[in-house]
């Protein structure tokens, strides 16, 4: 699986010694991804060494498993490059459109085993090792500003979110792990949302 | 009815951006947002937070992950640009032409169930090799997703119970069992914070024996994960300790809370 051709289309974006490709520093997202979009493969490494943080930092909080969660973000970033087409920039940040791409097809993932192994296992009782659930994860500033806003959720909104979110776990699930009825899991992910969003735009 | 069912699917928006919504709501949800301009907007917005989520949990990939995925990308044919009327994203990237080269994975339904078939066949033949169903289900699986898994199961249950209770030292426990399943899931908020070196676990006590279940994950905001515990039997209570931070089999302390799990 070579890559030595990667690089082919843009000059200076050789992917050589297998080192993060320069991360643009001002170059903005969207426009590397309307690169992409034109099939400029150095853009598109561009987008992946900006997006491959957020990408696989999501896809591995909700897929747990490390294999697993290696395959989704590879399909994900491929996703990118084959969908770049069809964004459309002004109709939200680019991040945004990554990062749901990203989550969606995590959750895909997990409930597909799910499913498939929920027949199997239903028979028999099993022993489950414990591994550590999503691990407390680590990041930077963006960190720090979402936790401070997190914490300015009330805990039912906090909850809701978070569980959904990093713990994949679908609205009914939610409201059973809560003990609230699924309107008000619903209602609490909605406000908390909007909740977050409008901490992080005055902290942002 | 039509009015209160439709500002009802519109509330949607904010369980639906985290992609907690599923099977017919979900289809209903995005016939509405192909309507609705202002759902649209409004979801747009909910997922500029939902990417902070995703962003606050960035993690740098293997370097040779980026490698794999922009080699392939060079031998993979980019989709057309959309040409359906112009909705929210999930539509425009949802709807996906035949034809096309390369081995993306496409979104969708199709996609699901072909890695749904894919995953079945890998199981039979697993099964085959090993002469066992069960055991295959529970080898294919990593262990944090067989626990996952389990307390999927116990959420979904029909005869799903909830359980609270307030720990005197501070903060609540909720336990959800089923008896159908012998297993429950436990989670704890508010609990107080232990000093280094010690944490919180979990045992089921009972006239089969005491048996230790897990050490409960770090808290979250004061809130821990789910925490599964399979194989419940009789009489059965659920035992939380404080103790050493490593795993004990043998209880070396009073437990700071005893549950009793009779309805």
């Amino acid at each position: 699986m070579g890559i030595s051709d990667a690089g082919r289309q843009a000059p200076g974006a050789s992917a050589a010694a297998g080192k993060a490709v320069r991360p643009p520093p001002g170059a903005d997202l969207e426009a590397l991804i309307c690169g992409a979009a034109r099939g400029d493969r150095g853009a598109f490494e561009a987008v992946c060494a900006r997006v491959g943080p957020p990408v696989f930092g999501v896809v591995r909080a909700v897929v747990r498993d490390p294999c697993q969660a290696e395959e989704v973000c590879q399909e994900v970033l491929l996703e990118v490059w084959c969908a770049a087409p069809r964004f459309e920039p002004g109709r939200g940040s680019a991040m945004a459109w990554v990062t749901t791409i990203a989550h969606r097809r995590a959750i895909d993932r997990v409930r597909a085993e799910r499913r498939l192994a929920e027949r199997q296992l239903r028979a028999t009782s099993h022993e489950v090792a414990y591994d550590e659930v999503a691990e407390a994860v680590e990041a930077r500033l963006d960190r720090k500003r979402v936790r401070h806003c997190l914490g300015s959720l009330t805990s039912l909104q906090r909850e809701s979110v978070t569980l959904a979110y990093y713990g994949g776990y679908t609205l009914r699930e939610v409201a059973v792990l809560l003990g609230v009825p699924e309107g008000t899991a619903k209602t609490r992910m909605r406000d908390g949302l909007i909740r977050l969003r409008d901490c992080l735009e005055g902290t942002a | 009815m039509r009015r209160p069912r439709r500002a009802e699917t519109h509330t949607l928006a904010g369980a639906y951006a985290l992609d907690a919504v599923t099977g017919a709501d979900r289809a209903r949800f995005e016939r509405h947002l192909a309507r609705c301009q202002a759902c649209a907007q409004e979801l747009r917005e909910l997922r500029e937070a939902t990417a902070r989520l995703a962003g606050a949990v960035a993690a740098d990939p293997p370097p040779a992950l980026v490698e794999r995925a922009v080699a392939a990308a060079a031998r993979t044919t980019q989709w057309p640009p959309d040409t359906g009327r112009p909705t929210a994203w999930p539509r425009s990237w949802r709807a996906r032409p035949a034809g096309r080269a390369g081995r993306a994975p496409g979104p969708g339904r199709s996609w699901r169930r072909r890695l749904a078939l894919g995953l079945a066949a890998a199981f039979l033949a697993a099964a085959a090799a090993s002469g066992g169903i069960a055991l295959t289900a529970a080898h294919h699986l990593g262990a944090a997703q067989r626990s996952e898994l389990a307390v999927t199961e116990v959420l979904n249950a029909p005869d799903a119970v909830l359980l609270s209770a307030r720990v005197r030292a501070g903060g609540t426990v909720t336990v959800v069992m089923s008896h159908r399943d012998r297993a429950l899931v436990f989670t704890t908020a508010g609990l107080p914070p232990l000093p280094a070196g010690r944490c919180y676990q979990l045992w089921l006590m009972g006239p089969s024996g005491d048996r230790p279940v897990s050490v409960l994950p770090a808290p979250d905001h004061g809130m821990t994960s789910p925490v599964i515990a399979t194989g419940l039997a009789a009489g059965d209570r659920v035992g939380l300790t404080a103790g050493p931070a490593s795993m004990t089999r043998h209880l070396a302390s009073t437990p700071i809370l005893m549950l009793s799990l009779t309805a």
